[in-house]
């Protein structure tokens, strides 16, 4: 057996150069956000990467007021779930977008954040 | 499996402490044995619940701390950590090992010490619960994941703020009359709906606060629990998971793992939510609390927030919720909650609740979610 088809590293090195990574099994179909060992749906290990467009609409958001500690100085900030248009979603930092505009259904573009040699998924306006 | 019974449970007063977690722990479990009408030597294993400990203590290995602490320490021992569900799941455990015949009686609790941390760090430790990877990297924090969850709870069901403030204003009224409980003072919708924006659309009270506190409970074998006076019969104690992360939850006004525990509990008691006399849950916010009773099958999902401002949720309401006060106004020490909410259904099942009895209540449930809804325990007990 051979190593994850997309591991952790690969996701976020590849987010960082601007590029979404999902997985898709080619034996039932289903679509995945990396990594996984075994298909969630069939329990078969036949993945295969796939490229994301990076397009979604929120599906629902918050704006923090009370942050962690390295986020202190950043309130307040907004994050979404974010429903990708190939059906998978995922949880990002929203970037300027302005608060008050925020609304579930708002058409939004992935866009990596990079601070401190960290790596997070964004999303900004589409 | 054998059956088990609750003979003895033990909760410090919530608030700010100035002694170590398993220094409360160990007040909690001197309560529990007391209670339990046992010799301290005749507990034969302790399974204890910790979250941050690492983090707020510097303290690791808090099994055998505890234990000796308690003057027990060659008791086998193990710490537990499922988030916000730790001492529920150590609870299970402790549960299926008296059910096997492995022991005859088994102490199981749990603590959590924070309050003397400034809150950005303990913000940060909680937000250790969600995954270091997609997740805390966004400065998501806990009332970031349940604002989540409460916006689309709200776009699809309709609800409201007004109605998650009719459950903090629930809970404390219920709160007032639990002398262990950390707030003890009544408050309006309008305290709720004027208070600040923590991560919108939730505000400081329909947050639960941090906690210092400890609680701890005795489960017997029946041989030993037919000596007490009134045993409390674990009917049914039961796990389920959920994907870790947020992306992965098809569904985020629903809470799936509450559904599968709950399935599972009510088929092995033989139970249904119409059993149900008196409940305590998990209201770490007050949509969690919604998100719950309809999770549980005690209103339709939807139904949640309509209950809790018709008032089915308070005591003397269709079904009682949270009558400790809950999460909201008793407290949630993270480590000690499952705990506290299992000694507080069998307070109630043993009329012992004083100003806040659910009057005639014979079954009860609690439920207890960690983290990003990953985590969720369920159990039932009874009287007979």
């Amino acid at each position: 057996m051979t190593d994850a088809v997309v591991n952790l590293k690969d996701f976020f090195t590849e987010a960082r150069a601007g590029r979404l990574t999902g997985i898709r099994c080619t034996q039932c179909g289903e679509l995945a956000i990396p990594p996984k060992e075994f298909c969630g749906a069939c329990g078969k290990r036949a993945w295969e990467s796939v490229p994301l467009a990076g397009e979604g609409i929120i599906a629902s958001y918050t704006v923090i007021r009370v942050a962690p500690r390295g986020h202190v100085g950043q309130t307040p900030y907004a994050v979404a779930v974010v429903r990708l248009t190939e059906g998978v979603s995922l949880l990002g930092r929203i970037t300027d977008v302005p608060l008050e505009s925020l609304r579930v259904g708002l058409a939004v573009r992935f866009r990596p954040l990079v601070s401190g040699g960290e790596t997070m998924v964004g999303f900004g306006p589409a | 499996m054998r059956r088990v019974a609750v003979i003895g449970v033990g909760v410090t007063k919530f608030g700010k402490h100035e002694r170590s977690s398993a220094e409360l722990f160990a007040e909690a479990a001197r309560e529990a044995v007391l209670d339990a009408g046992i010799e301290p030597k005749a507990v034969q294993a302790l399974y204890y619940g910790n979250v941050t400990g690492g983090e707020s203590e510097r303290q690791l290995h808090m099994g055998p701390l505890a234990a000796s602490l308690l003057g027990l320490p060659t008791i086998p021992t193990t710490r537990f950590e499922n988030a916000c569900a730790t001492s529920h799941a150590a609870f299970r455990h402790a549960v299926m090992e008296v059910g096997a015949g492995v022991s005859d009686v088994v102490l199981v609790g749990g603590a959590e010490r924070i309050l003397h941390v400034p809150t950005e760090h303990a913000t940060e430790y909680f937000a250790y619960c969600s995954d270091a990877a997609f997740e805390q990297p966004t400065g998501l924090t806990f009332p970031g994941v349940f604002a989540l969850i409460a916006r689309a709870h709200m776009e699809k069901y309709g609800t409201t703020e007004e109605q998650m403030a009719h459950v903090a204003v629930k809970n404390h009224r219920h709160g007032v009359h639990n002398p262990k409980a950390q707030f003890r003072k009544e408050i309006t919708t309008e305290t709720v709906l004027k208070s600040a924006y923590v991560a919108d659309p939730l505000k400081l009270f329909d947050c639960c606060p941090f906690t210092d506190g400890g609680a701890a409970v005795i489960l017997a074998s029946e041989e030993v629990a037919r000596r007490h006076r009134l045993p409390v019969w674990v009917l049914a104690s039961e796990a389920a998971t959920d994907t870790m992360w947020l992306h992965d939850k098809r569904d985020l006004s629903r809470v799936t793992a509450t559904e599968r525990a709950a399935a599972s509990a009510y088929r092995r008691a033989g139970r249904g939510p119409q059993d149900v006399d008196v409940v305590e849950l998990h209201d770490c916010f007050t949509i969690a609390e919604i998100v719950a009773t309809e999770g549980l099958g005690l209103f339709e999902p939807g139904m949640g927030g309509p209950a809790a401002e018709k008032g089915w949720t308070s005591i003397g309401g269709k079904i009682p919720v949270n009558p400790s006060g809950g999460l909201k106004s008793k407290g949630h020490p993270i480590g000690a909650t499952g705990a506290a909410q299992i000694a507080e259904i069998v307070t109630q099942l043993r009329g012992d609740a004083g100003p806040r009895q659910v009057a005639g209540a014979r079954t009860g449930l609690t439920h207890t979610l960690g983290g990003n809804t990953a985590t969720v325990l369920v159990s039932l007990f009874g009287r007979d």
